[in-house]
């Protein structure tokens, strides 16, 4: 048992339960509903129930603070028109969230108690106010001997805590593997806080109704342990590895499967989601997974092209072909997450900067259910939440200038999400008052970024480049909400080691729309094979619009670097001399990349064909091209690079 | 058939209101008793369902009145009723067989739910 896993898991349970904290913290702010104001207790709840299992004592007693706060409020609702202390809730609910983050970090290397059955314990509305104040401490490893304990704690207000206690052990005296309780005698002044030894793991579902049913006891958590290695004693040798991935299942499906062995009956308990189904399923394994059916259906086509030549096993071949695919399609939809993921945080983030700001800002989400790779969804966290501040800072003008410019007082901020082609596609747009052009192309001039000699009016793109430069903000007043024009840069960049791209659009006075342009899964990527002066590379189809034959259209594009398409003129790229190869000249196929409104070509010598590959992340040193975003396998086992069109744009 | 509880306790007023209280629950009051000695003469005669044990009592205590019964009758299903204060004693009544308690004053939801888990 590796203590590490459960961790993992705590990590996984307590984030999103943080998260629901928060959304319905909000969602009590805008509409004080009481469904809001049920969910933010319930997960309040839940996070008390697992961090007590964890043994973490702080976070336990914030989570039973908050909870308390919450359950008031749900009794007693502020009288008339008294608003719901939202802000201290959020800054509670801040705290706790913290308190995880440090008790799990801080038992990273802890190795003794492995907690297992994360049994909550609903109660009734009444909630006793005593906080459990001296759970003990996870690192104090069970005694040897003792394969799990049930800390158990009384109702605050039962009397003659010690006999409810000796009551408790009585109720368990008909199991052969009692072992004793610590403390092993309750004094006078038992405060009603103890724990049940127990010789074995068997049915502890029973023990917790053996408990329960003693009377007055408020809560019951389980610990599970593995009796302490006695010193001097060697090690055991190592159990036979398991797949790591099965191990892990296997312990998922355990632990979501104790709760459900208890069913929670009580008040406002019943929305617990049955988990068995969803696995926990972490995305390094799933990587490997995927690396290991990429590879193996590499291997494969190299076996098919040798034995097409043999006219052999035709029939054998298309069928693993088949389900290759399909694996391969699997594993690539294990990655994806509802987009929802990265949606989840951004009203606090708006109502914040909001706040700070003395704005009233209102934020629309839709397209939550778009599915994006598990990785990109967390890379997209830090670009949404800095076009967000961005937005309420710089977007969203204050509420009388807004009234002046007959637009209503409050502002407002949506943020879609859109599965396209290629793609995916995120839009952030806000109602403000657009980038004022004459201010940015002021500043740059100031700051050097703009010659004399740049056009009078700026296009978008022109804007948003200037904006994307380090050092630029024209914010009158620099604030502490968005920052000092450091960010958008970081934007672009990370969005284009993702493989997307950003472009923005900007009207005076009606606002300005950021459009993320996203692959769906960075694993598995359809490219196009093209060779260059006798090397392969593979161009991701993300950006691709099109490849044009050269001969057809005519020669001299190459040397006038234009190329003609359909009366339109698009930039052409000689990838020859981009890779700073002899010029044979030998270039008779050209692939127009496009995000967005820019567009280029990129002319090559040859395209050779389409395929799926699978990218590895480039670990080039800083300094070498940046024309090439990952290197690739192909079918015959040859090691490609991969070139990032948007590098040419 | 409703089930029999024996009430002991020397003081009128609490066996009174033990009795409003375990009626109102459909139990039928089939003996009080003022002293320990009366309890157990009084439980091997009726067999209650239920009994409920005061602590101090004249002549024999609450605690001896249980030692004596579970001797005869392990199976016995006795409620201990105490004073605050008394917590050391009401260890020793359940260390002699008593299977749960009530503090006075009395809640009667309190009396009932420890009647609950001592039927049960």
């Amino acid at each position: 048992m590796d203590v590490r896993r459960f961790l993992d898991l705590y990590e996984a349970e307590t984030q999103e339960h943080v998260r629901i904290l928060q959304r319905s913290l909000l969602d009590l702010e805008r509409d004080g509903s009481g469904g809001a104001l049920d969910e933010a207790f319930r997960a309040a709840h839940t996070l008390k129930g697992v961090s007590a299992s964890m043994g973490f004592a702080e976070a336990t007693r914030l989570a039973h603070e908050l909870e308390d706060q919450l359950d008031q409020l749900r009794h007693a609702p502020p009288a008339g028109a008294a608003p719901v202390p939202v802000d201290a809730l959020l800054a509670a609910a801040d705290a706790l969230e913290r308190e995880i983050a440090a008790a799990t970090a801080g038992s990273q290397a802890m190795g003794d108690i492995v907690p297992a059955a994360v049994t909550p314990a609903p109660q009734g509305p009444g909630l006793e106010p005593g906080a459990v104040h001296s759970l003990w401490p996870a690192a104090a490893a069970l005694p040897p001997g003792v394969a799990a304990a049930a800390v158990v704690r009384l109702h605050a207000e039962a009397p003659m805590k010690a006999v409810r206690a000796l009551l408790v052990l009585r109720a368990l005296a008909g199991r052969d593997d009692l072992l004793g309780s610590e403390p092993a005698a309750f004094p006078d002044d038992f405060d009603g806080l103890f724990r049940v030894h127990f010789g074995s793991t068997r049915d502890l579902a029973s023990a917790e109704a053996d408990i329960r049913g003693a009377g007055d006891v408020a809560d019951v958590q389980f610990l599970v342990g593995r009796p302490a290695q006695p010193w001097g004693k060697a090690a055991p040798p190592p159990a036979p590895r398991m797949p790591a991935a099965a191990t892990r299942a296997a312990a998922v499906l355990q632990a979501a499967a104790i709760p459900l062995a208890v069913p929670a009956p009580g008040v406002g308990m019943t929305g617990r989601k049955p988990s068995a189904r969803q696995l926990r399923v972490d995305a390094e394994r799933l990587d490997a997974v995927a690396g290991g059916i990429g590879e193996l259906s590499i291997l494969f086509n190299r076996v098919a092209a040798d034995a097409v030549a043999q006219a052999a096993a035709g029939d054998t071949l298309d069928r693993m072909s088949f389900i290759l695919g399909q694996l391969q399609q699997d594993v690539v939809d294990l990655r994806m997450v509802a987009v929802a993921e990265a949606f989840e945080r951004l009203p606090r983030v708006v109502r914040d900067a909001a706040r700070r700001l003395g704005k009233d800002v209102d934020l629309d989400v839709s397209g939550e259910d778009v599915r994006l790779d598990r990785m990109i969804i967390d890379e997209l966290h830090d670009p949404l939440v800095h076009l967000l501040r961005n937005a309420v800072d710089h977007g969203i003008e204050p509420g009388d200038a807004r009234l002046r410019a007959g637009k209503p007082a409050r502002g407002r901020i949506q943020v879609h999400a859109e599965r396209e082609r290629t793609g995916v596609r995120i839009t952030v747009s806000d109602d403000g008052g657009g980038v004022a052009a004459d201010r940015v192309a002021a500043r740059a001039r100031a700051a050097g970024l703009l010659g004399a000699a740049a056009p009078a009016v700026l296009t978008d793109d022109d804007l948003f480049r200037l904006l994307s430069q380090p050092g630029l903000s024209t914010a009158a007043d620099v604030g502490d909400v968005s920052g000092r024009g450091v960010g958008m840069d970081v934007v672009v960049s990370r969005l284009r080691a993702l493989g997307g791209a950003i472009e923005m659009r900007t009207r005076p006075g009606t606002g300005t729309t950021f459009t993320l342009r996203l692959p769906v899964t960075l694993a598995l990527a359809q490219a196009l094979r093209v060779r260059v002066g006798g090397e392969d590379y593979a161009i991701p189809l993300t950006h691709v619009a099109e490849a044009v034959d050269l001969d057809a259209t005519g020669g001299g594009a190459v040397t006038s670097g234009r190329l003609r398409l359909r009366g339109e003129s698009i930039p052409l790229v000689s990838m020859r001399t981009m890779l700073q190869l002899p010029d044979g000249g030998g270039e008779r196929a050209a692939i127009v990349a496009r995000s967005g409104a820019r567009c280029a070509a990129l002319a090559v010598d040859e395209v050779v064909g389409r395929e799926q590959i699978l990218v590895k992340t480039f670990d080039a040193a800083t300094g070498t091209l940046p024309l090439f975003s990952g290197a690739t396998l192909l079918a015959d086992g040859r090691p490609v690079l991969v070139l990032d069109p948007l590098s040419v744009l | 058939m409703p089930r029999t509880v024996l009430i002991c306790d020397d003081a009128l007023f609490m066996r009174s209101m033990l009795a409003d209280i375990l009626r109102s629950a459909g139990f039928e009051v089939v003996g009080e008793a003022q002293t320990g000695t009366e309890a157990v003469r009084q439980y091997r005669a009726l067999h209650p369902d239920l009994v409920t044990m005061d602590i101090v009592m004249p002549d024999m205590g609450g605690i001896d009145a249980v030692r004596e019964i579970i001797r005869e009758y392990p199976q016995a299903r006795i409620l201990m009723c105490s004073a605050m204060g008394q917590q050391a004693l009401v260890i020793e009544a359940i260390q002699a067989g008593a299977r749960d308690f009530v503090v006075k004053p009395f809640q009667p939801s309190r009396v009932l739910e420890a009647v609950q888990r001592v039927l049960g």
